[in-house]
């Protein structure tokens, strides 16, 4: 049920966030800086990996969600 | 006359069109990629703790681990990329060493292969000959068997190699990307063959973006056991052939065991890994969202079905409801749950086991907010639940801050807490009754506070090279890891980019 619940409230920011008003690429200078990437620093990478092997969660971050090691 | 006006009205539409044509053909196009890329990144980690899995949730869980990675991205063409990512990873570890607690310096463990008899113990799911039924010598000397120091068995050590391979193709408007990878990876009791896809779509002029992605992968063990318990199977279940010849066995109140008693010390159950693949599918959904000239947002869920054999055959569990024995010296068995514990080694019930399939789906989320030149909030959330009863919240913050044009300092606060899998119980807390168990703290209800610093350096012109590598980046960053359950890490990671002429 709390699965359901918040891919529910997924679907409604998929909904609503397209009806934001679209930014000019001219205007995106801020956008465009490194710090504002929507990924994971390069330098986390094996950060993410010791968390993957020691966490139960992993996944939802853009990256690997699972396989590729005996890791839980 | 009408002819005349048709064929005008023709000649006129075709000129027209290859005018538009020719246009389009002049028109500038960026590359995807324009140069070659190279990101080295190369870590340190070392960890501490007193619950080792491979010794049935107490014992000694130090690791250490120095890890390299290197990914060449190169541009095929105006829209094409090609990438190559490698890995590898050498680690040491008190817990893996453990699998064989009995061999360490002072012993005369041999491991021989006389012992390998693999056609005796086929039929019992397949155990590996080369973890080593040994032969145990009465000559102890300094120190015995314990969870709590690390012998130096082979399994102590290890290396892990993977390779991937990724290719991707832009559209001419930038709007679609669709990619392809497979990977292969390597451990010693390990090995993965991945393979998958991805598709990007950019809408509203590139402030919508939706990307979806599947992978699958075909993964096999090449399982370890414990010692004491493959060599129960090799040695037919007789105490006092092979492994067990001439090895004392004490009980719970130090007293020596009957080694051909009804009551005698034996794993509950004598079948091992009986189908040994493991094998991982997803499918991954993420919406990025331009929100205004400062504000972007990333909403992600995954959806990962595993199946196969998802215990880990190396991790003991020992039963509450059964009689306890041990090999070693019986004055110190009162005290095995003590670290000053050094010569005596309690002989597992089982191995961990677990459901051959689990569902996982987490949801998560990036906001990044540019505050101003000097300073940007970067966060992450992310919801996570299983169908083997562990729910979990992640919390990270970031702040990177601008102390000149070239360098960035990065401190970050990342919080962790999750429930307990519904199979998981601490040393001596399962009921031999129960059809799935693990002593793995890994799957234990816990939080976790982990704290980073890291200071990057960018320079967008790349005046420093070696050779025709132009340095664009260079990152140094350590994190501290710290549960409440006792396990605390640090992990160090310095990593370079460079931008090939």
């Amino acid at each position: 049920m709390k699965q359901l619940f918040y891919l529910c409230i997924t679907v409604m920011l998929f909904a609503t966030l397209n009806s934001c008003v679209a930014v000019k690429e001219y205007d995106k200078i801020d956008l465009n800086d490194p710090d504002m990437s929507l990924s994971a620093r390069n330098i986390n990478h094996f950060e993410t990996s010791f968390q993957v092997y020691r966490e139960g969660a992993s996944g939802a971050n853009g990256g690997k969600s699972g396989g590729g090691c005996g890791c839980n | 006359m009408k002819n005349i006006s048709f064929l005008t009205l023709l000649f006129i539409s075709i000129y027209g069109y290859s005018q538009t044509s020719t246009a389009t053909s002049k028109e500038y196009q960026k590359r995807v990629l324009e140069n070659t890329e190279v990101d080295l990144i190369s870590s340190l980690y070392g960890q501490k703790g007193d619950n080792a899995a491979v010794t049935g949730g107490i014992g000694n869980e130090k690791l250490t681990d120095i890890a390299s990675n290197i990914i060449v991205s190169i541009p095929v063409n105006n829209n094409n990329v090609f990438s190559i990512n490698a890995t590898i990873s050498a680690y040491t570890s008190a817990s893996s060493s453990n699998l064989n607690p009995f061999d360490y310096a002072g012993s005369s463990i041999k491991s021989t292969n006389s012992d390998k008899n693999e056609s005796t113990t086929k039929n019992k799911g397949g155990w590996n000959a080369k973890s080593g039924a040994s032969q145990i010598s009465n000559n102890v000397a300094n120190r015995g068997a314990t969870p709590w120091l690390e012998s130096t068995g082979a399994s102590r050590s290890d290396v892990w190699v993977n390779g991937t391979f990724d290719y991707s193709h832009a559209s001419k408007n930038r709007n679609t990307i669709v990619g392809g990878n497979i990977s292969a990876s390597h451990e010693f009791d390990y090995q993965s063959f991945g393979f998958g896809g991805s598709l990007a779509k950019l809408f509203n002029q590139k402030n919508t973006e939706i990307d979806l992605k599947g992978n699958v992968y075909l993964d096999t063990w090449n399982p370890r056991y414990p010692t004491e318990i493959h060599s129960y199977i090799v040695a037919n279940e007789d105490l006092n052939s092979g492994f067990f010849s001439g090895v004392t066995i004490y009980d719970q109140n130090r007293l020596i065991m009957d080694k051909n008693s009804a009551n005698a010390w034996k794993p509950i159950n004598t079948t091992l890994v009986t189908n040994k693949k493991r094998n991982s599918y997803s499918a991954s959904f993420s919406l990025s969202q331009i929100i205004s000239k400062k504000a972007q947002l990333s909403l992600f869920v995954d959806v990962v079905q595993q199946k196969g054999w998802l215990s880990n055959p190396m991790q003991r569990v020992y039963f509450g409801d059964r009689a306890n024995f041990y090999i070693g010296n019986a004055s110190s068995i009162d005290n095995y749950t003590s670290k000053s514990n050094t010569d005596v080694f309690q002989l597992a019930d089982d191995i961990e086991r677990l459901p051959h399939t689990r569902l996982k789906i987490p949801f998560g989320a990036r906001f990044n907010y540019f505050i101003n030149e000097k300073l940007t909030l970067r966060t992450y959330y992310r919801y996570y639940s299983d169908d083997w009863g562990i729910n979990s919240h992640t919390a990270s913050i970031e702040l990177p801050f601008k102390i000149s044009d070239k360098f960035t300092l990065y401190p970050s606060y990342r919080f962790y807490t999750q429930t307990a899998a519904k199979y998981f119980a601490p040393y001596e807390q399962h009921l031999s009754t129960e059809q799935f168990y693990t002593s793995d703290y890994d799957l234990s209800k816990y939080n976790a506070n982990q704290i980073g610093f890291g200071i990057s350096y960018t320079d967008i012109f790349t005046k420093r090279k070696i050779w025709k590598l132009g340095l664009k980046n260079v990152d140094l960053k350590y994190s501290n890891y710290k549960r409440n359950t006792g396990l605390s890490a640090g992990i160090v990671s310095l990593g370079f980019k460079f931008v090939m002429d």
